[in-house]
């Protein structure tokens, strides 16, 4: 089995630098916000290291920006970068804080070779403007050593690789403070020198955990690794170091989640309808928007614009500190059924959507509705306005016998101050809904006001006229 | 030169008032053979804006379009219904043979909103029919509006109150609606694109209260009467 490392050094950094178009000198804190933890380029010229105290590096840099690192956010991260790796190859595992091992050896006649699959994962990182460090190992815990200490090698000789590893320090082996400085004082100072010494020996005087680690970085004990299962929901996380006050700010960095998630979608082969955003602010609940879609839907562009409605319908309350883009439904994308010999019904179904999607984020979706009959006897409940949704080609069914009715219902009854001037006809007796308290009473005419218009009128048990509705 | 000239007289942008040629502009008829005949055989146009101008609801300015949306919604196009004064009643679209699964009523909170969803929903190829109840509208809006409806090639009606009659407007179609006694609808028409307006014609639409005939007789006659203020 062949193992591959990747090694971030400095995740967060890459991550939210890749989130900013403006940078500036940066650096990672720790979680007690005391040391360095991670200091970009720009910080690193001006003489800020890993590892010093803020203060220090404060008074080296003043206009530094500064993020406070965070544990859960570093697990998110971490799987984001899983995530991509999983289109590349099958077998992953994640090595928290900063690392994935990948199974390889499977993955060679895909690829063509090993030098194939090393470009293939450069280019994946740079297209993603990451840093990481690659080794190859026979055994996971090879790769890994070599990955931390940036010796890796695009080979998968055996002896190369151990001779590689054999001349780490012993410092760089991952073994506890107190093996490895009696390791010291042994006399031992690297790795190779470790494996020289006899098993049993190991084991009887140093300790039995340090024999099974070297024995797991040599492949003599079994380090079962189980493959990670990407999680069926997308997440995306973009943390600003400045706070956004404009949308326009916003829509950059949404811009490139938006591609990453069509890329996602594209690869599972699924749509989604629903995206949830939320928008986090330094000092107030953070904000959550809802972006629909009537239909299924992957494109960024798409996306992007009903987006954008949304942000212009509903300005920034506060300053944005981070955004994270959510995806929960998905739905496997349907073939194109009933495609016509011109292809237009596909178009038009299309359109259809981007239209509906596009009223409904500008206008709300309680601005939309569909009107349908009900069977009920009271004129105010014989119809009801639902959701709108894409009509589906049924059947033709003979339509129920209804009354004759106006075309037109005003929203309540208006009272009748004008006397008619020609009855028409009637009265219609209507009396129902003793069952539910909404009684209904009345006797129904159509009758002639004098304006001309020709009114649905009824009088009610207590003998007063109402108009209810206008034959338009 | 001759060219250019000749189209331009033919798509009857520029006419000449002793010719009365048919026009090739696309239209839809209205169902009512009287008011085609009015309208130069041809009908509500398309990709153009027709206004009616009425005084209030209730003199069938529903049963003018009818037939429109009748054919409109069984071609599978989408009707949109922006800020209707009232609610359509349901029942009585569905027994009119309207198709409900293509009609989407739409109601916005201001004028901003109305235009846009006005502009976008003429845009739009799934659009067959827009009815829409604009309130007060500025002659740019409407020349704005005018611009959507040419992209779209969709059918546009605004219902409008009889002040503006006067006004100028850049619809291609405007009707002044008016009832009379007998439940007829009486249209006038003030400006229609390749002829004269001035045009006069009365439609019998008094069957939209499922009136046979003038038979005011068979209503029982009651003591109610009275008892209307």
């Amino acid at each position: 089995m062949l193992w591959l490392y990747l090694h971030f050094p400095h995740l967060l950094l890459d991550h939210i630098q890749r989130n900013q178009d403006a940078t500036g000198a940066l650096v990672i804190v720790d979680g007690s916000g005391q040391a360095v933890t991670q200091a970009c380029a720009t910080a690193q010229e001006l003489g800020v290291e890993v590892g010093m105290r803020l203060k220090t590096a404060l008074g080296l840099a003043p206009d530094l920006h500064i993020m406070q690192a965070n544990p859960k956010q570093e697990v998110w991260l971490l799987e984001d970068q899983a995530r991509w790796l999983y289109h590349y190859a099958a077998h992953i595992t994640l090595a928290p804080p900063d690392g994935l091992w990948a199974e390889v050896s499977s993955l060679q006649k895909l690829y063509g070779g090993l030098p194939a699959i090393w470009q293939t994962l450069e280019q994946a990182l740079t297209e993603r403007q990451l840093t990481a460090w690659i080794a190859i190992g026979h055994t996971p815990q090879t790769a890994r050593l070599l990955a931390l200490t940036g010796k890796g090698e695009c080979t998968d000789d055996k002896g190369r690789i151990m001779t590689a590893l054999g001349n780490l320090p012993l410092q760089a082996a991952g073994f506890d403070k107190k093996a490895c400085s009696r390791l010291q004082r042994l006399g031992l100072s690297t790795l190779a020198d470790v494996f020289a010494l006899p098993a049993p020996e190991l084991a009887r005087r140093l300790s039995p955990e340090l024999l099974s680690t070297v024995q797991k970085i040599q492949g003599t004990r079994a380090d079962p690794k189980t493959p990670w299962q990407p999680p069926h929901t997308f997440r995306h996380r973009a943390d600003f170091i400045q706070e956004v006050e404009h949308t326009q700010g916003l829509l950059f960095s949404l811009q490139r989640i938006l591609s990453e998630l069509e890329e996602d979608l594209c690869w599972r082969q699924q749509d989604t309808d629903t995206l949830q955003i939320s928008l986090q602010h330094r000092h107030q609940e953070s904000t959550r928007l809802l972006i629909r879609t009537t239909g299924p839907e992957h494109r960024a562009e798409v996306f992007l614009k009903l987006i954008r409605l949304k942000l212009d319908q509903q300005p920034l309350s506060a300053p944005v500190t981070a955004l994270t883009l959510t995806v929960k439904r998905f739905a496997g994308r349907a073939a194109p059924t009933g495609q016509d010999l011109l292809g237009e019904s596909q178009d038009l179904n299309e359109a259809w959507h981007t239209l509906i999607s596009r009223l409904q984020a500008r206008l709300g979706d309680q601005a939309l509705k569909q009107l349908a009959p009900s069977e009920d006897h009271r004129p105010e409940c014989a119809w009801s306005a639902n959701a709108v949704r894409k009509p589906t080609k049924q059947p033709e069914t003979e339509p129920a016998p209804l009354p004759h009715r106006p075309l037109w219902l005003l929203k309540g009854p208006q009272s009748l101050d004008q006397t008619p001037t020609h009855w028409l006809s009637g009265p219609e007796r209507i009396s129902s809904g003793w069952w539910d308290g909404q009684r209904v009473h009345r006797d129904y005419y159509i009758a002639q006001l004098p304006g001309g218009e020709l009114a649905w009128v009824f009088r009610d048990h207590q003998d007063g006229w109402f108009i209810h509705g206008w034959f338009g | 030169m001759s060219e250019l000239l000749s189209s331009l007289l033919q798509d009857a942008r520029v006419w000449q008032g002793h010719q009365h040629k048919k026009t090739t502009q696309p239209a839809e008829p209205t169902g009512y053979q009287s008011l085609d005949n009015q309208l130069g055989g041809l009908g509500w146009p398309k990709g153009a804006l027709s206004e009616c101008l009425l005084d209030s609801c209730g003199i069938g300015e529903l049963h003018l379009v009818l037939p429109l949306m009748q054919r409109v919604s069984n071609e599978g196009k989408t009707i949109f219904w922006l800020n209707p004064p009232h609610t359509p009643y349901a029942p009585a679209l569905a027994r009119e043979g309207v198709n409900l699964d293509h009609v989407v009523m739409v109601t916005t909170q201001d004028q901003n909103d109305f235009l846009w969803t006005l502009e976008n929903c003429l845009r739009s190829p799934v659009t067959g029919l827009v009815l829409a109840w604009p309130g007060t509208l500025a002659s740019r809006d409407v020349r704005r509006l005018q611009l959507a409806s040419e992209a779209g090639g969709n059918v546009c009606v605004l219902f409008r109150s009889r002040r503006h009659v006067e006004q100028n407007s850049p619809a291609a179609l405007r009707l002044e609606l008016v009832p009379d006694e007998h439940q007829k609808l009486k249209i006038n028409i003030i400006k229609r694109r390749g002829s004269w307006p001035g045009q006069r014609c009365s439609l019998a639409i008094g069957h939209r209260a499922n009136l046979a005939s003038q038979d005011s007789t068979r209503v029982i006659q009651g003591p109610w009467a009275e008892a209307v203020r």
